[in-house]
């Protein structure tokens, strides 16, 4: 065999659900206490149980939700379907979310919740931004026609309300059907920001007007433009409404350069 | 802190910003810092991944690092990381292979790289070198330089059944410029390479071998699993220095 087809049947086998292929032996030598198919096997668990690792270490809450013998089954079974794509090895979650969804192995909340655990390792590893702008660095003349740039870091997710109780109560089902009702003001589906302000990675519900102006501000709009999404009452009630809004994104260290 | 250098895993400061990297700079601040790779893939049969080495490029532009280092074999499948280090038929194909790539990763780098050799449990029939002839034909056709892990070393060659000092006999004194230490496991039926415990006396007993043949050289002492208190990682350190110093492990009861 050429090196192409052994690395190909190398990784066949240790990447395999099914067994080792009955000509292995043909193709590894056994060693003095264990066959080569045996040998192999160490290969392939180690494949296996190294990814399930990198999915427990991020997906801890979600993994803490389903349960350790229900992530494992799945989590396997979602390695298997998608193998890792990036060099670091906890990137290969990046389509557990919507694996778990597309099998309706777990409710839409358990879903989301590992949405949100993914998009928070994200936001920690996210590139730094050149720097971060405070409010007072903002030239008043120009501001209203410019477009805003945003940290790296800064994604926005759709998610039900139950998931951030889920995330809140580390995963504990039980302590999150409790506390759920405080959480009365949230609309059971919210757009939740995730961010990294300096070393730590936050997240926090968006209301529908900040929503929808951040999303104008980060395709481009200029400031006048989705500010203008304030408007209603007096012109001093909307510009300290579009203030208030524009001035806790400064504050959260989401504007950069 | 009892360290002489740091190593950092390359992959862990690639692309990638926040805490990782300011805690980067401040040990760079302190001390030389070997990266130290795991995903370079030098014996894949995927082309090498451009976006990689570039951000590795730029990052070693950025801290200057004490030497770049990844594995002797291959980690990556039609298109996919297998985030293993999976060892390699020693034929000349894979040779030829192998050193093409090492060029091209130095060309790249416009540096040296360090090749480690890995510890493996299963060998190809296909295999027509022994892997220390294979590492030490890459190195030196490719201009490369080697980081000998000498427990890798012992665990291969109980695995295999080869003698360790006759692997360490067979490398180019001048090519070994940096080296690794860590302990292992006892299996059902094999040594696996797991650094969860300390180094063993026979591996302390190789070490000395090395440093007879290799000098004393930069050495780390790694650990991943059940990571024991820093005092105890500073004696173990200590350890290595003492028998660096000194040439002999025979003072070592473990």
């Amino acid at each position: 065999m050429k090196l192409a087809e052994l690395e190909r049947y190398f990784a066949a086998v240790a990447t395999s659900t099914s067994g080792p292929p009955a000509d292995l032996e043909q193709v590894f030598k056994p060693s003095a206490r264990l066959s080569a198919r045996e040998l192999m096997s160490i290969y392939n668990r180690g494949y296996h149980f190294r990814l399930l690792g990198a999915l427990e270490a991020v997906f801890e809450r979600t993994r803490r939700a389903l349960g350790a013998a229900e992530f494992q089954r799945l989590g396997l079974a979602y390695v298997a379907e998608h193998p890792s794509e990036h060099p670091a090895v906890e990137r290969v979650g990046r389509h557990f979310a919507e694996f778990l969804r597309a099998r309706r192995a777990c409710n839409d909340a358990l879903a989301d919740l590992a949405a949100l655990e993914w998009a928070r390792l994200c936001a920690l590893v996210a590139p730094d931004p050149q720097r971060v702008l405070s409010a007072s660095a903002v030239d008043p003349l120009t501001f209203p026609s410019a477009p805003l740039s945003f940290v790296p870091s800064l994604t926005v997710l759709s998610l039900q309300r139950a998931a951030l109780t889920l995330f809140a109560s580390n995963g504990d089902l039980s302590a999150a059907l409790v506390e759920s009702v405080p959480a009365h003001d949230i609309p059971a589906k919210c757009a939740v920001a995730v961010w990294r302000q300096r070393h730590a990675v936050k997240h926090e519900v968006l209301g529908e007007l900040e929503h929808e102006a951040l999303e104008l501000a980060r395709s481009g709009a200029p400031v006048s433009q989705f500010c203008a999404l304030f408007a209603g009452g007096t012109d001093a009630e909307a510009a300290e409404r579009a203030f208030g809004v524009v001035s806790t994104w400064f504050k959260r260290e989401w504007i950069g350069k | 802190m009892a360290a002489d250098f740091a190593e950092a895993t390359t992959e862990n400061f690639l692309g990638r910003g926040g805490r990782a990297h300011g805690v980067l700079a401040r040990v760079r601040g302190e001390m030389d810092v070997a990266l130290h790779g795991v995903s370079l893939s030098v014996g894949g049969l995927e082309p090498l991944n451009e976006q990689y080495l570039t951000e590795l490029a730029a990052l070693a532009r950025q801290i200057e690092p004490l030497s770049i280092s990844d594995h002797l074999c291959f980690g990556t499948f039609g298109g996919h990381y297998a985030h293993d280090l999976w060892p390699l038929p020693y034929t000349e194909e894979a040779l030829e292979h192998v050193v093409q790539r090492v060029e091209r990763v130095q060309a790249r780098l416009g540096r040296q790289l360090l090749l480690e050799n890995v510890s493996s449990y299963v060998e190809y029939r296909a295999s027509t070198l022994s892997e220390w002839e294979f590492l030490a034909e890459v190195a030196e056709r490719a201009d490369a330089g080697i980081l000998l892990d000498v427990n890798n070393v012992f665990v291969s060659a109980r695995n295999h059944g080869f003698s360790p000092t006759a692997y360490l006999d067979g490398l180019p004194a001048r090519r070994v410029q940096q080296m690794h230490l860590a302990g292992h496991s006892e299996a059902a039926g094999f040594l696996l390479d797991d650094h969860g415990s300390h180094v063993t006396s026979e591996v302390w007993q190789l070490f000395e071998h090395a440093l007879a043949r290799f000098g004393a050289l930069p050495t780390i002492i790694e650990w991943d699993e059940r990571v024991p208190g820093l005092a105890e990682l500073e004696a173990e350190a200590e350890l290595a220095r003492a028998v660096a110093r000194h040439g002999t492990s025979r003072a070592v009861q473990r």
